[in-house]
């Protein structure tokens, strides 16, 4: 839509009528093959052979995944295991009231970022004719019986008839297409209430034989729940969104997401058991004292006449803060969230004398403050709170949710990390230089799994007494500290691509080198290493698969060891390993394709 | 028309040198600009003209000598520099926009986050800009959708945006093309008559001749000749000056 207006604008620019393109035919079919398949005798025997190759790796994997002698039930049965490891059954709602907060988080961003693309009847048509192509590959190399074959041969039919209507008669039609996605997930929800699917269960750890008819009521009234809460959260989003300013909407979600991983896992899934007296005596006290103090220093900091004496006085609290942390270290008795907080006042202040301002940017500043402190005690509170739920081992997840926790803990550290080596590497100061070129070759030049080896047998003795933390909170510590070392080089990477210019204009204006950073280089440097940054993502989802390796229960080792070892399902190792890549490989083919989007979201601006 | 009021003296360069490695790029430049003075700077290229603004507002730092603007001298000290580059505004050659801001940001960033004005103001006094510089509906959009020249028009609202006290020009239309330099010499020239104390790097001669007060000649990093339009182009002393008033008019 963009590009057409463009090309508007530019036309309006030049103020003249030119002539229009020749009309170009439609290709049929044929006039495809032979320009594309059969264009010279070679690339004529190049695609047969392609044909062959295909024909026959197709036949013989479609074969083996649907033989009669493959043990798909050992996947069926143990959906639960996969995804949530031994996560009780009777606190299983929380699982999905975790989830229902993601889905409602999704809904809302798709209303109030206006999701507004479009697909036309043409590409809609397109998409059908893929799938009917889909089933027909399927139905013609499966070893599937006549009858299977025959409803697949229907389906394909419907679908052929559909692709020929929107590309034949409504080419110009236009769905929108979150509508698309919502039906499709719409219908793939309801298959669950009429497809029989098949009944696997577990009695008593006991494995049943599976019973014909749809899923269990376990399953398909909770997604179907699931997909309500996004419908409903949309249309809500919906009504609010011209009534609230779209800056304070998007900053909400923008920090829903960030915290939706905490929070699932710390409060909802974890269910501490808080003790009520202690919260009112003393964590609420502690809150509000920050808070009150913090801001009236902090309002005095960011007056924009505070001048030299206002960096004084903030650089003097990040000393206090460093000494009361060293001296709490040597014994002096202190709760570790004062000095948490501490350090997070000194840190604020230090910034306040940059981003001073008027009286609304104050505000902001001060509303910053109150919220990052509330959010952060409130984290710790629930963090040093004992878990009720009862599982086997030190941690409540297991399976994919363990390897989804993992990889979004992991980057969610590791992006802040990686940032502020890339500008300690760059930067002009030397003992920042050395720290960070330091950290990131020495990373660098040392195996992950040694790292995730390491953390989990070292860490807790460097952990002050009494603190434990377990081999998966180990391992994310582990991770994120290697991630980041190679985020910090592909985050340089954009650094060093920002031209000398932009440096000198900003210095021009007098803008200070904080502020330039933060407004003018890191935007557009973060911007140019999307590509690096999405392979890093993914690539950070793929290797938690290592956590296996340390004895952790994720999603692989659930497949191959958990799985795999049940006595009613021995000898199902490779139908569960097929079944774990699919999953792995689904997650990362949606970042990358989604990562493609953004990629033409962010280039509107440069051009 | 110096010498009929007694005026500040805005910039005054002592004794300025400046090398890069061995290469001396400035041999001792002295020079003195008044308040609301419009002073064009011409001589071959590498003759140290744009190094010399550029060390005005210590985009470059000179090794020798001294530099005051508006009384203040240029020192090593940060506080000093953000306060002058505050007061001295700058447009360079390949305009410097910010590309992932709009038209907008671009003109306001500074004038919120260094001058601390409210949003409102700042959005205010960037339309008004807008309009000096007669691009008033392109606020919303990106540089990059813009033309060389109405980008360099967004550079200097942009620099005005700050409220400078003088404003420095690095060669503002040499990378444009032929049909959009008049548009931003229009502005240069909107700009020098509401009195803004200028110096202007160019190699524009009908600019130099109609809007200067006075014509400095640099060639090897030295000033050769410097005096009025009129005796600058009619009536220069040095061979020097006449020899590159020769090739290139």
């Amino acid at each position: 839509m963009d590009e057409k207006r463009e090309q508007l604008d530019w036309v309006a620019a030049a103020e003249v009528e030119g002539e229009k393109p020749p009309e170009v035919p439609p290709h049929g079919p044929v006039v495809w093959a032979r320009e594309n398949l059969f264009s010279s005798v070679g690339s004529g025997i190049l695609t047969v052979a392609g044909l062959i190759v295909a024909l026959g790796f197709f036949k013989g994997m479609l074969g083996y995944i649907f033989g009669a002698d493959r043990k798909w039930d050992a996947v069926a049965t143990n959906l639960r295991l996969y995804f949530t490891q031994a996560y009780p059954e009777d606190q299983y709602v929380r699982v999905w009231v975790a989830v229902g907060v993601a889905m409602a988080l999704a809904g809302l961003s798709a209303a109030i970022w206006r999701a507004n693309g479009r697909i036309t009847g043409y590409k809609l048509g397109g998409g059908s004719f893929g799938l009917a192509g889909g089933l027909l590959t399927l139905l013609l190399l499966s070893p599937f019986s006549w009858r299977a074959r025959l409803i697949y041969l229907l389906v394909a039919l419907v679908f052929i008839g559909i692709g020929q209507y929107l590309r034949s008669v409504r080419p110009k039609l236009e769905v929108p297409a979150l509508g698309v996605i919502v039906g499709t997930l719409a219908v793939l929800v309801g298959s669950l209430w009429v497809v029989p699917y098949g009944k696997h269960t577990f009695v008593d750890g006991q494995v049943q034989p599976p019973r014909p008819g749809t899923v269990a009521m376990t399953t398909k009234l909770p997604w179907t729940v699931m997909l309500l809460v996004m419908i409903v959260a949309y249309f809500v989003g919906k009504a609010v969104r011209d009534k609230v300013s779209p800056g304070l909407a998007k900053g909400l979600l923008s920090a829903g997401w960030m915290l939706l991983l905490p929070i699932d896992y710390f409060v909802i899934l974890r269910d501490p058991a808080l003790d009520y007296g202690q919260v009112f005596r003393v964590d609420v006290p502690i809150f509000l004292a920050f808070a009150v103090a913090g801001s009236a220093i902090l309002w005095w900091l960011s007056s924009p006449h505070r001048g030299e004496i206002g960096r004084v006085v903030a650089g003097a609290m990040v000393i206090g803060a460093g000494v009361f942390w060293l001296a709490a270290a040597f014994g002096l008795s202190v709760r570790q969230i004062v000095r948490i907080d501490l350090v997070m006042l000194a840190v604020v202040a230090l910034a306040a004398p940059t981003f001073a301002g008027e009286k609304a940017i104050r505000r902001k500043f001060i509303i910053g403050w109150v919220v990052i402190l509330a959010l952060v005690n409130y984290l710790a509170m629930m963090v040093n709170t004992p878990s009720t739920v009862d599982v086997p081992g030190s941690f409540p997840l297991g399976g994919f949710s363990l390897t989804l926790l993992v990889a979004s803990a992991t980057l969610m550290m590791s992006f802040p990390i990686g940032l502020i080596l890339a500008l300690g590497r760059t930067s002009k100061m030397p003992i920042f230089r050395l720290l960070s070129t330091t950290y990131i070759e020495v990373i660098r030049g040392v195996p992950l799994i040694t790292i995730l080896i390491f953390f989990k047998i070292i860490l807790n003795l460097f952990l002050p007494d009494g603190m434990v933390l377990g081999n998966e909170m180990a391992a994310i510590l582990g991770y994120s500290l290697f991630s980041a070392a190679y985020l910090a080089e592909n985050v340089r990477g954009g650094l060093q691509s920002i031209r000398k210019g932009q440096y000198e204009a900003a210095a021009a204006l007098g803008m200070s080198t904080p502020q330039t950073t933060s407004f003018i280089v890191l935007p557009q440097a973060l911007r140019a290493v999307v590509p690096p940054l999405v392979s890093g993502v993914i690539a950070t989802f793929k290797e938690t698969s290592l956590l296996f390796i340390i004895g952790l229960f994720d999603f692989l080792r659930i497949g191959y060891v958990v799985v795999g070892g049940q006595t009613a399902f021995v000898g199902s190792q490779r139908e569960n390993l097929l079944f774990v890549a699919f999953i792995y490989w689904i997650i990362t083919f949606s970042i990358s394709r989604s990562s493609v989007q953004l990629e033409k979201k962010l280039g509107l601006g440069e051009r | 028309m110096t010498g009929l009021e007694s005026r500040a003296d805005m910039i005054v360069c002592q004794g300025v040198k400046k090398w890069f490695g061995d290469f001396q790029a400035l041999r001792g430049i002295d020079m003195t600009v008044e308040e609301r003075e419009v002073v064009v700077v011409l001589g071959p290229s590498g003759s140290g003209k744009s190094t010399l603004i550029r060390c005005i507002n210590r985009l470059e730092v000179h090794q020798e000598g001294r530099i005051f603007v508006d009384g203040i001298e240029l020192t090593n000290d940060l506080r000093n520099i953000e306060k002058i580059r505050s007061e001295v505004g700058m447009v360079f050659q390949q305009f410097n926009l910010f590309p992932h801001l709009t038209i907008m940001d671009n003109i306001t960033l500074a004038p919120i986050w260094v001058r601390k004005k409210p949003r409102a103001e700042a959005e205010a006094l960037a339309m008004e800009l807008l309009e000096r510089v007669g691009i008033p509906e392109q606020v919303d959009k990106y540089p990059g959708q813009l033309s060389g020249g109405q980008q360099q028009r967004v550079a200097i609202a942009r620099a005005l945006a700050m409220e400078p006290r003088v404003m420095l020009f690095d060669e503002p239309t040499s990378a444009l093309d032929p049909e959009m330099i008049k548009e931003v010499l229009d502005v240069m020239k909107e700009l020098a008559r509401t009195g803004m104390t200028m110096i202007v790097v160019t190699h524009e001669m009908g600019f130099a001749r109609e809007v200067a007060d006075r014509i400095i000649f640099m060639e090897s990093g030295e000033i050769v000749e410097e005096g009025t339009p009129e005796h600058f182009f009619t009536n220069p002393t040095e061979d020097r000056t006449k020899l590159f008033l020769s090739q290139i008019l």
